[in-house]
């Protein structure tokens, strides 16, 4: 049962986490008419 | 327009150039910044946007419509404009492989043509940085 909770949660963290990881890390922007 | 911008959510830092007519802006790490809210907020500031390019790291998925998109948080993705890097990408979507891109999220159209900012923004890949 141990072993069955165990893969299903290292499964959930394989998928859940690269999502976890991704981000912007930086926006820039040209702009126009700023004073 | 900075503070206006850094009011935004998600934003940490905002850097403004005059001389060179550039704005850089460093989101926090929590994942709540829109590049979307960016440029409306810039267009409410009275300011116009004529590009606005962003790096940003994730995984690329197809989305409902089977086009690309690059998922950078589990409920925000920005549909891939298709180019020979973005086809470059089909053999990694879907698969739990993150990528490093540079990519254009907004242009203003040339000419008079008026700018609408509020179409949604797709993103123009210019450069993979990073593939893990």
């Amino acid at each position: 049962m141990n072993t069955k909770k165990l893969a299903l949660l290292a499964l959930l963290v394989s998928i859940v986490s690269p999502v976890a990881q991704a981000q912007i890390k930086h926006i820039e922007m040209r702009v126009e008419g700023m004073t | 327009m900075k503070q206006h911008l850094g009011r935004q959510s998600g934003v940490q830092t905002v850097e403004v150039s005059l001389l060179d007519g550039k704005v850089e802006v460093t989101p926090k790490e929590d994942g709540q910044i829109d590049p979307a809210q960016l440029l409306k907020a810039t267009y409410d500031s009275g300011v116009t946007a004529t590009e606005m390019n962003m790096t940003a790291r994730g995984k690329i998925v197809k989305d409902s419509s089977g086009s690309l998109a690059l998922q950078v948080a589990p409920n925000r993705s920005f549909t891939l404009t298709p180019n020979e890097l973005s086809k470059g990408l089909e053999d990694v979507a879907d698969a739990p492989k993150m990528l490093t891109v540079r990519g254009e999220l907004y242009k203003k159209p040339a000419g008079k043509q008026k700018a609408d900012p509020s179409a949604p923004l797709k993103l123009l890949i210019l450069e993979v940085q990073k593939k893990e």
